[in-house]
């Protein structure tokens, strides 16, 4: 059977094959066509068909889409609702960056800042032995309170080393070789391929016997201990995982704005990770993407728009208070309308493509 | 050497900050309790509350106390627009739409309190004429102030007036019914909708006046309001999610730890940290008994 002519139905004659991360026609297409698209962006710079600041811009959606992957795997995949995405972002941004500041290089830096911040999550998570939904999301959101405060609180300078800190434009990724430079083309890619390794691994985590796990215990967790499944311990590694993959997108973020403090860590970063999330679709990695792209423009043009209008017709500043009341309203909008996310309606729509012309 | 005096007047402060808690955290676990909604936006509500007394105050024709009186009607309102335009389309939903609507309306209020011209987010002074300047003689020459006092009475009268709502009327065996089984009680003719309403109605109109006094307590309106819908979390947990009494004993014990907190550890610890002392309480009580002093245990079956 060659690349092109895959015949309808499913043939596959391995479960390899069955489970590959490249099965049907558009796949391939995607994987040959789609897949090298984004790294010609900075080609693009160089031809002066992007701005050096959109590409930037684009940039800072891939870490936020890591962030939101990393939230995937907590919530699309085993169900907790963890309300601390902005506490645990915050503590891979400070652990990161005082590494960085000691002149470790990148790489050591945003490991170290997963992994704290994967045992920080270890911890959050271990009260699931005993309790479940809205539990955790109460005490994640506890977590987000305490650690606004802590990150706030200079008296405790020997903990965190400061409220404020700022990072080098350009930074090693070991030590002081192969330098990053913050919007450089090397900055773009340095978001590129983080996000295309955490993806492949969330990925990869989904279509293996963990993945198979944690979406049993989402289901309905008392069935799946019924069936042998090691409910809690699956729950502790979606959390480690998880909180991972979040602390090394919160010392990416720190990098990309190169001066942190705890104002751009607040529960409103949860919201926007969540409602990414969930117009993306939750549960997939794709979905993530999308839906990270589409509410960062979304809230990027709804933020200028504002200040536009707001300009024009001679308001005060605080006419952009009006931001999250619109937003709001979108989010609670989408939710009544299409609960399921993007993936939802592209899946009817490819559904109803499949059936046409005849519905039935 | 423990100054006894200081101490015990610290401890009627905590019971009297707890009490006005209460108020908010009793408007929490009533609408858990009827809709099995939680309402992370509880503390907005408030904040919305405290504020109103400011925008109509400022109006013409318009004395303190009616401004009392019209923000209390405000929380009418609130609590039916909420349901009419929100929340009838959330029953059966998964919990994690009604998580995110609930926080995205956190934005909405906030945003809104900002917005209206003497909103926030500075602080608004309130009319002297419902400043409360008197104080409660207790023993041993400790005195409570006045807004405390005003909060522990309103507090108990609730929980009370509450508690016999859902024992002794039809419409609170109505409600309890369907907090108990919701498809059940459909099935026998029961409105969902018009008990989510009454719920969300008293919830709002109860968490109105809990945040006047807040408001009250502190000389005028702040955004340090908000953060009473995230300290009210622990003492719920504490009390149990679902019982109206819990929510009560859950607040004192909560205001007394800020209080105690406030006093004896931020010297250490740095300033804020009366607040987060319930919250690392929290994380404790919810390993130890997670369905807290008085919450129903939901036993589970395949």
């Amino acid at each position: 059977m060659s690349l092109w002519d895959s015949p309808s139905g499913e043939y596959f004659t391995s479960y390899e094959e069955r489970m590959g991360l490249v099965r049907w026609r558009i796949e391939k297409l995607v994987a040959i066509f789609g897949v090298p698209l984004p790294f010609l962006v900075p080609l693009g710079v160089e031809l002066g068909l992007i701005g050096r600041g959109q590409m930037t811009f684009m940039a800072f959606i891939m870490i936020t889409a890591i962030a939101v992957i990393g939230l995937n795997i907590i919530l699309g995949y085993a169900g907790e609702i963890v309300l601390a995405q902005g506490a645990f972002m915050a503590i891979g941004a400070w652990t990161a960056t005082r590494l960085i500041n000691a002149g470790t290089g990148l790489i050591p830096a945003l490991l170290a800042g997963g992994v704290v911040t994967g045992l920080v999550s270890l911890v959050v998570g271990l009260p699931s032995f005993r309790v479940k939904g809205f539990y955790i999301a109460i005490t994640t959101l506890a977590l987000q309170f305490i650690a606004e405060w802590f990150f706030a609180n200079p008296e405790l300078s020997i903990l965190h080393g400061g409220t404020r800190h700022s990072l080098p434009r350009s930074i090693g990724l070991l030590g002081d070789f192969v330098v990053i430079t913050r919007g450089d083309a090397s900055f773009y890619y340095l978001a590129l391929v983080s996000l295309t390794l955490v993806a492949l691994l969330s990925w990869n985590i989904s279509r293996s016997s963990v993945g198979r796990s944690l979406k049993a215990v989402r289901d309905n967790d008392l069935a799946a201990q019924v069936l042998g499944v090691n409910v809690y311990l699956n729950k502790l590694l979606a959390f480690s995982l998880g909180g991972f993959v979040i602390g090394v997108a919160g010392g990416l973020y720190a990098f990309y704005l190169r001066h942190i403090e705890v104002d751009f860590f607040t529960i409103q970063m949860t919201i926007d990770h969540y409602v990414m999330l969930i117009f993306g679709g939750l549960g997939y990695v794709w979905g993530a993407i999308i839906g990270t792209g589409l509410v960062t423009l979304l809230l990027d043009y709804l933020r200028s728009g504002i200040i536009t209008f707001a300009q024009t017709f001679g308001l005060s500043p605080s006419a952009t208070a009006i931001r999250p009341i619109i937003f709001g309203f979108i989010i609670i909008i989408v939710l009544i309308v299409e609960p399921k996310g993007l993936m939802a309606v592209l899946g009817k729509v490819k559904e109803y493509l499949r059936n046409w012309p005849y519905a039935y | 050497m423990v100054n006894v005096g200081l101490a015990l007047e610290i401890v009627v402060s905590g019971i009297g900050l707890g009490s006005l808690y209460a108020l908010v955290a009793i408007g929490f676990s009533l609408i858990y309790k009827v809709t099995d909604v939680l309402n992370f936006a509880q503390g907005q509500i408030a904040l919305v509350g405290a504020y109103a007394i400011v925008v109509f105050a400022g109006l013409e024709f318009v004395g303190p106390f009616t401004a009392v009186a019209l923000a209390i009607l405000l929380g009418v309102a609130l609590g039916i627009v909420l349901e009419r335009a929100i929340f009838r389309y959330f029953v059966g939903e998964p919990v994690l739409s009604i998580i995110i609507v609930t926080l995205a309306l956190i934005g909405i209020f906030q945003g809104t309190v900002r917005m209206v011209p003497r909103g926030g987010p500075t602080f608004r002074g309130y009319p002297d004429a419902i400043l409360v300047d008197f104080s409660v003689p207790l023993v041993m020459g400790v005195t409570m102030r006045g807004t405390f006092a005003l909060g522990v009475v309103f507090a108990l009268a609730t929980m009370l007036l509450l508690m016999a709502f859902f024992k002794y009327t039809v419409m609170g065996s109505v409600l309890r019914a369907s907090a108990s089984d919701e498809q059940a009680a459909m099935a026998l003719g029961v409105s969902i909708e018009r008990n989510i309403m009454i719920a969300w109605t008293l919830s709002s109109v109860i968490t109105v006046i809990g945040g006047i006094l807040l408001a009250m307590a502190r000389g005028g309106a702040g955004m340090a309001i908000e953060a009473t819908g995230i300290v009210i979390l622990a003492a719920v947990i504490l009390g149990g999610l679902d019982s109206i009494p819990g929510a009560f004993i859950g607040s004192i014990v909560v205001g007394l730890l800020e209080q105690l907190g406030t006093f004896y550890i931020e010297p250490y610890l740095g300033p804020g940290f009366g607040p987060v002392l319930p919250l690392l309480f929290l994380l404790v009580v919810i390993v130890v008994i997670p369905y807290g002093l008085f919450g129903t245990e939901r036993i589970e079956r395949l």
